[in-house]
C-alpha cells in the first residue's frame, strides 16, 4: 500500500511496507544503526535507530517500525539525539581499543604513521608518499629534520625499540623527490587570492594545498630562497639545500607564485596584501634569538643561534675561532655546536642547567655531537661572559645541582653556593629561544609572548580575512611538523572561509588506550634498523650528509615491526564515525569494563571480543543466512558476550570462513585476514567486479591500493561471498589485471 | 467426627506445617479427617491449623510440633478450652474479614490436590456455560464489562488482548499464562497455583474458548517446585474428568494443557521474551509489532496472561461481568491481590477492591510498621516500580493514581520500609537486580542498568561525586527511552522516584557522607558507649584493623582514622556498648 | 564464565527418557536440559554434546541457553545448595547481613563451593516466601526468619551430620 509520510520535513510517498530504516536511506537520510543489516529480521538491540514520531510518546526504533498515512517523523529532535549520544556514549565505556595509533596521534600534523610505514612494508612505496602528502608536503625534508614525536609515542618500544618512522618517511619520499606526476588533481580555479607571508614549512604547506584548492596562491618571503627555518636554520649536513630545493619545487609545481626578497613593512606595507587578496595567511616564524639577560651578553663574538646558522647557510664564515660556547639544550644548539665543529673550532662545548635526561634534543643528535667532539658542560648556567678588548674572552658558569620539580615536571636546577668554573672562549651562540619580529605587522593583535595573536581553533586574527600560523603565532616557536599540522589545518578552515563559510578545526574523535593496558610479551624481537653513517672523523670536516639512507630491504624490515596498533577498522567502523558526528563525551559514564583479551590474529578471521559491541549480526548472519553455528551469545546482561562453542578457535567449530560475519560486523571487533603481506590502515580503491570461481559469480568489491589487494568484500546488500570469494580469490594475482 | 486442615503452601511448609501435620497425623483419631489446604494468606501466622466442628471454624496459628498436639488432644476429645489460647485472636481475624477474595476464593479453604473439593463448589461450572451456553463473542464481552485489566502489571484491558487473538488468522493458536512471577517481593501468583490450581485452569480453559486456541501453555517459574507439583497433578485430575482434553463437554471445544518451566530469567515476564523462552531460545525480547497476538509462540497467534487475570475469570462468567466492575474505580475495576511484606506487622496475600487507599492496606490490614516503629515508604511494582513516601499514603489504588505516583500498580508486590531502609540502596538494591536481570540484548539496558548501578554503589559507600544525581537523572531518562523492552524501560523508575521524594538521602550520602537508615556499611560510624563498656576486650580482639584500644575492665576507644566501619564490633559486643552514630 | 568442563564419562543413558520424551522438538530444549541438570546435578560438556546430537540444536545455541538462565550450571555444585533468596522483602529484612555470615562460614562467595564439595551458595532473585523473610532454601528445605546466626547454625549441623 502506498502512503505519504514525512521524514524531516521531507514529504515521501511511500510502500507501507519498509521499515521507517529503509524508507529513510532510500531517501537519502540517513539514520545510524548498527545492528540493522537487510539480510536478517530486525533486531533492535543497538538503540541507534531510535526516532520520533508526532503523536506517539514513544521513541520508535526505525528498524522495525512501518509507518502509518500521515506519519510525521524526526530523525534528528534534541530527544532522539539525546538516546543516540547516550547509546554511543554507553557502548564506548566497553569498548577497549585505539582508532588510530599512538604514533599517527602524536604526530602534530597527524600524518598517518601506521598508514605508511605499512605501505612501505608492503613495498608500496608511491603509495606511501602519497599518503604522507596529504598531510606533509615535504616528506623528504621533514623526515630527515623532525624530532619525531611519533617514535616517541611508538609501543614497539615497550618490546624492544620505537620503529624508525621518521627515516621510513624520507626513505619512501627520497624515491620520488621532485616526481610531480604525484602531485594530486588540482580543484577548479576558485577565482580567490591567497597571500601567504612567510615561505617557511607553515607558509609553503598553506600555499600547497590552498593551490590544490583551487586558490590562486602567492608567497612573499624575506630571504633570497623559499624554504624558512628548514633552509636557514637546518644545516647541509643534516638537510641537503638540493633535497629542499627539490621538495619546493614540488610545491611550486601545485601552482604557486613566489616572490622573495619581500619585507613586510619595508617593500610592501601589510595594508596593501590584505588589500589585494581575499586572504591573508601571515607564517612569518620566528627569526629573533632570545636573550640570555646575562652581563656580557652584547659584547663581540657573542652569536644568536639561527643568526649563526643562518648566516653559515647563507654561505658565510663566521668568526668563531677555536674555543666555542653554545648556550642551550635544544635542537638549535645542536645545530650549532655540530656546525661550529664543521667550521673548524678545536673545542665546542655545549652548556647546559640541567642533565642530559631532561636535554629537550633528540638524543641521537647528542650522541652524534658527542662522537664529533663536542663537550658537554651539564648542571651549569652561565652567570657572566668576561671581555678582552671588547670581544668576549670566556664565561663563568655557576654549577648547579637538581632540586624538586617544577610545574613542567622537569626539575628544576638550583645553583650550589660559591662552585663556579672559569673557560676560556673565542666566542659563544646563544641557542635558548627564538621570538618573531613584528615589526610591520603592528595591525594585528598580539599576545603577551610579543607573538601574533591567532585562534587555536581557526587560526583567525583580530583582522578579519587574515589568519597566522606557526611560529609567528600564540605559543611561539615550536618544531616544523607543529607549523606544517598548524598549516594543513589552517588550510581546510581558509579553504571555506573563502567559500563564506564559518568553520574550526575540530579535533576527531577517537578512543585510546593507555599503552600500559597492552600485553607485550607476545611480540617477537627485532632490533631497530641502525642508520647508515658517515664516520664521525670524517663528517666532523664536512657539510655533507651524515645519513647515507635505508636500503630497500632494510626499509621494508624496519616497517614490518610496525605493532600495527590503530584499529584496521578505523575507516569503516560505525562506532567512531557515529561517536564523532554525535560529539559524545562518555568519560562521565565509564566503569567497569571487560578486557577479554580474546584477540587471534591467526586464523583467516580475527575476533577481539574487546571491541564488540553486542549488535548480534556475526550470530545471526552465521545462522540465518549461512546455516551455521560457528559462533553463539553467552551469558547475560552486562556479561553477554560472543564466543565460538566452547570457547574454542573457529576453525574447531563448523565456520566455513564465508566471512560474512567480518563484512557485516560494525567495528573492528572481527577482521579478516589481510591480502597484502603485512595488514594494511588506509583508504582502499575499490573495483567491482565478479568472483569467476564458479557459476554463481558473486558481484565483488575488490579492494586494493598500489599493486596490493587488501581484501575482498561482498557487493551489494544481498550478496552472500563464501571462503572462495572471500579469501581463496585473494591468491588470484589475475585478479589484478582485471 | 470433624476436619482437620492444614495450611501447605509454600510458606505453610517453610515455617514448619509438614511438623505439625505429622504430629496430627499420628495423634489425631482415625475417625476425624485430617486434609491439606493451601494457602490462607496470613503467612505471618504459619503454620496454621483450621479445625471444622461442624460450622464451628477452630483456627490455630502458629503451630509447633506441641501445639499440634494439643490440637489432636482438642479434636479427640471435643473439647477446645484447653487450646483456645492458640487460636487466632479477634484482631487477627479482621486481616481476613476486611478482604473481598474473588481470585483467591478458594485460597486456603479447599485441598488443592482434590479436583472434588473445586468442583463441589461450582468449579468448572464456568467453562462448562461458555462452551454450551456463549459464543466466543459473548465470552469476551462479558470480560469486557467486567473491566478486568491485566494483573501481570501493565493493566492492559484483557478483553482487548483476547480479542485481537481471536480476530487474527489462523488456526493454530496459543493461550498462553504467565506464572513466571519473577517481582522479588511478590508471590501471589505462587499462592494461587499452589492453593487453587483449577481456578487457574478453568480460567485459561475460557480464554482459550474465548480466542480459539486448542493448546494452552503455563510457563511457571522453576523456582516454585510446589506449585508445578499442583498444577501437573490438577491438570491431570482435570484431564480425567473431560475438562481438560478432546470435546470437552461434549462440545467440539478441544483444549489440552502444557506445563513448561522457566529456567530463572526475570525478563521472561516480557511477554516476548517468555515466547523466546518457550521456544527453547534465550529469553531476549523480540521487536514489537508484531505483537504476539498475530505472531506470537512458533509464530503463531497468541494470548499471554498472567495467573491472577485468570484466576478472576472463572468468578466473572459465573457471576456476571457487572457485578466485577461494581467493584473498584472509574479506571480500574474489580479486586488486586496484594503481596504485603517487609517491615509489616502482618504480612501476606491481601485481596482488596480497587479504590482502597495504601494506608488501608498498609495501616488497617496490615496492622502498620512492626516493633513500633515509624514508616518510610512502601514499595510498589518491584524493579519497574517505585517507592510511595508518607505523605502519599491516601493515593487510592488505582492504575492511574499509583502511577502518577511514579510508581505503577505492579503485579502486587507490595514491600513495606521503615527508617531503617535506606532509599539509596533501596534504588541500588533494585537496579542490581535489573542489571543482573537484563538480558543484555539492548544497549541502554545492558550497559546503562550497569553503569546505574555503579554510580548508585559509589553512593552508598561515600564515594559519590556531585554530579551523580544529574548524571543518574540522565540515564534515567534516555534509558527509558531508549530500552527495547519493559524490563529497559522501567528500571530507571525505582531510581527516579527516590530521587524525587527522597532526594535529601542522596544529597546527604554524597555531601555529609551520612546515611540516616545507617544501611550503607562504609558509612557507618561506630563509637563505643563508655558507660557501658565493661572492659571485656572482645570488641578490640574481633577489630581487623586494630581500630579499637583500651586496657582491660576500662571503657574502649574507635580509633576513626584507621576504622573501616566493617561492623565487627557491634556484632562482638555482648553489653550494647557499641553503637552507631 | 567457566562454560567448558571437559567432562567425558557422564552415564548418558539416564537422559535416554527424557530425550524419548522431549528430544524431538527443539522447543524443548529447556526442559532437556532441566532434566539433565537434575540428573548430572550440572551440565556435563558430553551431554551437552549428547544433546546436540540428538535433538539437532548447535552447540552455541545450547550453551547460550544454559548461560542465560540462572538456574543452570555448567560446574558441578556441592551437596548442599543454598540458595539465599534476595528479594525485596528479604533484602529489606537483612539478606545482607546473612549472606555474609554464611560467606564468612563457608568461606565461599555466591557462585563458589567449598573446598570439600558439601556447601554451594547461590543468590536467588526470590522464593517466593516474602512473610517469612529471610528466607534461604538449602536443597528442597526452606529456612525462614533467619538471622545470621541461625544461618550458621543450619549450615553447621548439616556439616555435623556429614561428619558422622
Amino acid at each position: 500500500m502506498q502512503i505519504k509520510i514525512t521524514i524531516d520535513g521531507k514529504e515521501i510517498i511511500t510502500d507501507s511496507n519498509k521499515s521507517i530504516l529503509e524508507i529513510a536511506s532510500e531517501n537519502g537520510i540517513n539514520i545510524p544503526n548498527m545492528c540493522y543489516d537487510p539480510l536478517v529480521e530486525a533486531y533492535g538491540g543497538c538503540g541507534l535507530c531510535t526516532v520520533e514520531a508526532e503523536g506517539f510518546p514513544k521513541l520508535l526504533r526505525a528498524c522495525a517500525t512501518k509507518p502509518s498515512e500521515g506519519m510525521v517523523i524526526h530523525t534528528d529532535s534534541d530527544r532522539v539525539k539525546q538516546s543516540r549520544k547516550v547509546a554511543l556514549e554507553l557502548l564506548l565505556t566497553d569498548h577497549t581499543g585505539d582508532c588510530k595509533a599512538p604514533c599517527t596521534k602524536a604526530c602534530p600534523a597527524g600524518t598517518d604513521c601506521q598508514g605508511y610505514v605499512g605501505l612501505i612494508a608492503n613495498g608500496e612505496f608511491e603509495e606511501a608518499v602519497k599518503l604522507i602528502r596529504e598531510k606533509v608536503p615535504f616528506p623528504s625534508s621533514i623526515g630527515r629534520v623532525c624530532p619525531h614525536p611519533c617514535e616517541k609515542a611508538c609501543r614497539r618500544q615497550y618490546v624492544d625499540s620505537a620503529v624508525s618512522i621518521a627515516f621510513l618517511k624520507s626513505f619512501a619520499a627520497d624515491k620520488f623527490l621532485g616526481d610531480t606526476s604525484l602531485l594530486p588533481q588540482k580543484e577548479e580555479n576558485s577565482g580567490k587570492s591567497v597571500a601567504v607571508i612567510g615561505g617557511g614549512p607553515a607558509g609553503l604547506t598553506a600555499a600547497y594545498f590552498l593551490a590544490l584548492k583551487g586558490h590562486n596562491v602567492t608567497v612573499f618571503e624575506q630571504m633570497p630562497k623559499m624554504g624558512g627555518m628548514l633552509r636557514y636554520g637546518i644545516p647541509e649536513y643534516r638537510l641537503p639545500k638540493a633535497t629542499l630545493d627539490k621538495e619546493i619545487e614540488f610545491i611550486k609545481s601545485a601552482g604557486i607564485t613566489f616572490k622573495n626578497n619581500i619585507n613586510i613593512g619595508k617593500d610592501i606595507s601589510f595594508d596593501s596584501i590584505k588589500n589585494d587578496y581575499d586572504a591573508v595567511v601571515v607564517a612569518a616564524g620566528a627569526w629573533k634569538s632570545s636573550k640570555m639577560r646575562v652581563p656580557g651578553e652584547d659584547l663581540d663574538g657573542v652569536f644568536g643561534g639561527i643568526d649563526f646558522l643562518r648566516e653559515v647557510s647563507l654561505g658565510g664564515k663566521p668568526a668563531i675561532g677555536k674555543n666555542v660556547a653554545v648556550c642551550g639544550g635544544g635542537n638549535t644548539a645542536m645545530d650549532a655546536c655540530r656546525t661550529a665543529v664543521r667550521l673548524g673550532a678545536e673545542n665546542v662545548y655545549v652548556i647546559y642547567r640541567r642533565t642530559k635526561d631532561e636535554m629537550p634534543a633528540d638524543p641521537q643528535e647528542i650522541l652524534e655531537s658527542e662522537e664529533e667532539g663536542v663537550i658537554y658542560k651539564y648542571l651549569a648556567n652561565p652567570i657572566e661572559f668576561t671581555e678582552s678588548n671588547g670581544h668576549v674572552s670566556g664565561v663563568v658558569l655557576q654549577k648547579m645541582k637538581l632540586g624538586d620539580p617544577d610545574e613542567s615536571g622537569r626539575r628544576r636546577p638550583e645553583p650550589i653556593e660559591g662552585e663556579t668554573e672559569r673557560i676560556s672562549l673565542d666566542s659563544v651562540i646563544m641557542a635558548i629561544g627564538q621570538a618573531p619580529n613584528l615589526s610591520g605587522f603592528e595591525a594585528l593583535e598580539q599576545t603577551r609572548k610579543g607573538t601574533v595573536a591567532a585562534s587555536e581553533s581557526n587560526f583567525s586574527t583580530s583582522v578579519d580575512g587574515v589568519f597566522a600560523i606557526g611560529d609567528v603565532s600564540n605559543k611561539g616557536a615550536d618544531i616544523a611538523i607543529a607549523a606544517i599540522g598548524e598549516a594543513e589545518k589552517a588550510a581546510k578552515v581558509i579553504d571555506a572561509y573563502l567559500h563564506g563559510i564559518k568553520t574550526e578545526y575540530r579535533k576527531p574523535f577517537l578512543v585510546e588506550r593507555d599503552d600500559s593496558e597492552i600485553d607485550y610479551s607476545g611480540f617477537a624481537k627485532a632490533e631497530r634498523a641502525v642508520m647508515p653513517q658517515i664516520s664521525p672523523e670524517v663528517r666532523k670536516n664536512s657539510f655533507v650528509e651524515v645519513n647515507k639512507g635505508f636500503s630497500d630491504e632494510q626499509a621494508i624490515n624496519e616497517a614490518k615491526r610496525c605493532l600495527e596498533c590503530g584499529c584496521h577498522d578505523y575507516y569503516e567502523c560505525k562506532l567512531v564515525k557515529y561517536a564523532d558526528e554525535n560529539d559524545v563525551s562518555y568519560k562521565r559514564l565509564c566503569g567497569e569494563k571487560h578486557s577479554r583479551n580474546t584477540e587471534d590474529r591467526s586464523e583467516l578471521i580475527s575476533r577481539n571480543a574487546d571491541k564488540c559491541v553486542l549488535c548480534g549480526l556475526c550470530v545471526r548472519i552465521c545462522d540465518k543466512v549461512i546455516g551455521k553455528s560457528a559462533v553463539g551469545l553467552v551469558d547475560r546482561g552486562f556479561g553477554t558476550s560472543v564466543i565460538p562453542e566452547f570457547g574454542k578457535k573457529l576453525a574447531e567449530t563448523d565456520c566455513t570462513f564465508c566471512g560474512m560475519c567480518v563484512d557485516k560486523c560494525p567495528t573492528g571487533a572481527l577482521r579478516e585476514k589481510s591480502g597484502a603481506e603485512k595488514a594494511l590502515v588506509v583508504k582502499e580503491n575499490s573495483k567491482i567486479t565478479v568472483c569467476e570461481l564458479c557459476e554463481k559469480r558473486c558481484p565483488i568489491d575488490v579492494r586494493f591500493i598500489g599493486d596490493t589487494i587488501t581484501r575482498i568484500k561482498p557487493y551489494g546488500k544481498d550478496t552472500v561471498l563464501c571462503k572462495k570469494g572471500k579469501f581463496d580469490l585473494l591468491s588470484d594475482k589475475t585478479l589484478l589485471q582485471k | 467426627m470433624m476436619k482437620v486442615a492444614v495450611g501447605e503452601g509454600s510458606c505453610g511448609i517453610a515455617a514448619g506445617a509438614l511438623k505439625a501435620y505429622d504430629v496430627l497425623e499420628q495423634k489425631l483419631n482415625s475417625e476425624n479427617e485430617l486434609t491439606v489446604t493451601g494457602c490462607i494468606g496470613m503467612c505471618y501466622l504459619e503454620p496454621i491449623v483450621d479445625v471444622y466442628n461442624g460450622n464451628e471454624l477452630h483456627r490455630f496459628v502458629r503451630v509447633t510440633p506441641e501445639i499440634a498436639e494439643k490440637i489432636a488432644d482438642a479434636v479427640n476429645s471435643s473439647d477446645f478450652s484447653n487450646s483456645a489460647e492458640y487460636e487466632i485472636s479477634d484482631d487477627d481475624k479482621s486481616f481476613l474479614s476486611s478482604q473481598t477474595r474473588i481470585a483467591l476464593r478458594h485460597c486456603g479453604v479447599i485441598n488443592p490436590e482434590k479436583i472434588e473439593d473445586y468442583t463441589e463448589d461450582g468449579g468448572y461450572e464456568a467453562i462448562k456455560k461458555c462452551v454450551t451456553q456463549m459464543t466466543p463473542e459473548e465470552v469476551i464481552e462479558e470480560i469486557k464489562i467486567s473491566g478486568l485489566a491485566g494483573r501481570g502489571g501493565a493493566g492492559f484491558p484483557t478483553w482487548f488482548k483476547w480479542n485481537a487473538a481471536k480476530n487474527s488468522e489462523g488456526n493454530e493458536k496459543y493461550l498462553i499464562c504467565n506464572a513466571d512471577e519473577g517481582d522479588p517481593g511478590a508471590f501471589m501468583d505462587r499462592a494461587v497455583i499452589e492453593s487453587d490450581p483449577h481456578t487457574l485452569i478453568e480460567g485459561m480453559l475460557i480464554g482459550a474458548y474465548a480466542i480459539g486456541a486448542k493448546q494452552a501453555i503455563v510457563y511457571v517459574r522453576a523456582e516454585y517446585p510446589l506449585a508445578v507439583k499442583r498444577l501437573k497433578k490438577a491438570i491431570k485430575q482435570a484431564r480425567e474428568h473431560g475438562f481438560v482434553g478432546e470435546n470437552i463437554f461434549g462440545t467440539d471445544f478441544s483444549c489440552d494443557f502444557k506445563i513448561k518451566a522457566g529456567a530463572g530469567a526475570f525478563v521472561c515476564g516480557e511477554e516476548t521474551a517468555l515466547i523466546e523462552s518457550l521456544e527453547g531460545s534465550r529469553g531476549m525480547p523480540r521487536l514489537k509489532p508484531p505483537f504476539p497476538a498475530q505472531s506470537g509462540f512458533l509464530h503463531k497467534p497468541s494470548n499471554i496472561n498472567n495467573v491472577e487475570t485468570f484466576a478472576n475469570v472463572a468468578w466473572i462468567i459465573q457471576n456476571g461481568g457487572e457485578k466485577f466492575a461494581e467493584m473498584g474505580t472509574e479506571t480500574s475495576k474489580g479486586t488486586k491481590v496484594f503481596a504485603l511484606t517487609g517491615k509489616i506487622n502482618k504480612g501476606g496475600l491481601v485481596e482488596i477492591p480497587m479504590g482502597k487507599t495504601l494506608r488501608d492496606v498498609i495501616f488497617g490490614i496490615g496492622g502498620g510498621i512492626r516493633d513500633g516503629k515509624k514508616f518510610k515508604a512502601v514499595q510498589m511494582g518491584g524493579p519497574s516500580g517505585g517507592c510511595i513516601p508518607e505523605d502519599l499514603l491516601d493515593t487510592v489504588i488505582d492504575y492511574k493514581a499509583l502511577s502518577a505516583t511514579g510508581a505503577i500498580m505492579g503485579s502486587g508486590g507490595m514491600v513495606v520500609m521503615d527508617e531503617s531502609t535506606c532509599m539509596v540502596g533501596m534504588a541500588k538494591f533494585f537496579l542490581d537486580f535489573t542489571a543482573k536481570e537484563s538480558c543484555g540484548k539492548c544497549t541502554h539496558c545492558r550497559i546503562g542498568t550497569k553503569r546505574m548501578l555503579e554510580i548508585l554503589t559509589r553512593i552508598t559507600e561515600g564515594e559519590g561525586k556531585e554530579e551523580d544525581i544529574d548524571l543518574l537523572d540522565e540515564l534515567c531518562y534516555s534509558i527509558k527511552d531508549g530500552a527495547l523492552c519493559g524490563l529497559g524501560q522501567t528500571a530507571p523508575n525505582p531510581v527516579l522516584t527516590t530521587l524525587k521524594y527522597f532526594r535529601d538521602e542522596y544529597t546527604d550520602h554524597i555531601e555529609n557522607k551520612h546515611c540516616t537508615a545507617h544501611e550503607c556499611a562504609k558509612l557507618r560510624k561506630y563509637k563505643i558507649n563508655a558507660d557501658a563498656c565493661k572492659g571485656c576486650t572482645a570488641c578490640a580482639r574481633k577489630c581487623p584493623t586494630g581500630a579499637i584500644s583500651g586496657a582491660v575492665k576500662s571503657a574502649h576507644k574507635i580509633d576513626r582514622d584507621i576504622c573501616i566501619g566493617c561492623g565487627s564490633c557491634l556484632s562482638a559486643c555482648r553489653f550494647g556498648a557499641v553503637e552507631v552514630e | 564464565m567457566n562454560f567448558y568442563n571437559s567432562k567425558t564419562d557422564s552415564d548418558l543413558t539416564l537422559l535416554e527418557p527424557t530425550l524419548a520424551e522431549y528430544g524431538d522438538e527443539s522447543e524443548n530444549l529447556i526442559t532437556v536440559l532441566q532434566s539433565a541438570q537434575e540428573i548430572y546435578g550440572y551440565l556435563p560438556t558430553d551431554v551437552i554434546i549428547h544433546i546436540h546430537n540428538r535433538m539437532c540444536i548447535p552447540v552455541t545455541k545450547i550453551i547460550g541457553v544454559a548461560t542465560f538462565y540462572s538456574q543452570f550450571r555448567l560446574t558441578p555444585i556441592g551437596k548442599y545448595l543454598i540458595m539465599l533468596c534476595k528479594g525485596t522483602a528479604c533484602h529489606v529484612n537483612g539478606s545482607d547481613g546473612i549472606y555474609e555470615a554464611i560467606s564468612e562460614y563457608l568461606n565461599i562467595t555466591d557462585g563458589e563451593t567449598t573446598e570439600d564439595g558439601l556447601f554451594t551458595i547461590k543468590c536467588v532473585a526470590c522464593l517466593g516466601c516474602c512473610s517469612l523473610s529471610p528466607v534461604m532454601m538449602v536443597n528442597d528445605d526452606t529456612y525462614g526468619t533467619l538471622t545470621p546466626e541461625k544461618a550458621v547454625n543450619i549450615l553447621k549441623e548439616l556439616a555435623e551430620k556429614e561428619e558422622k
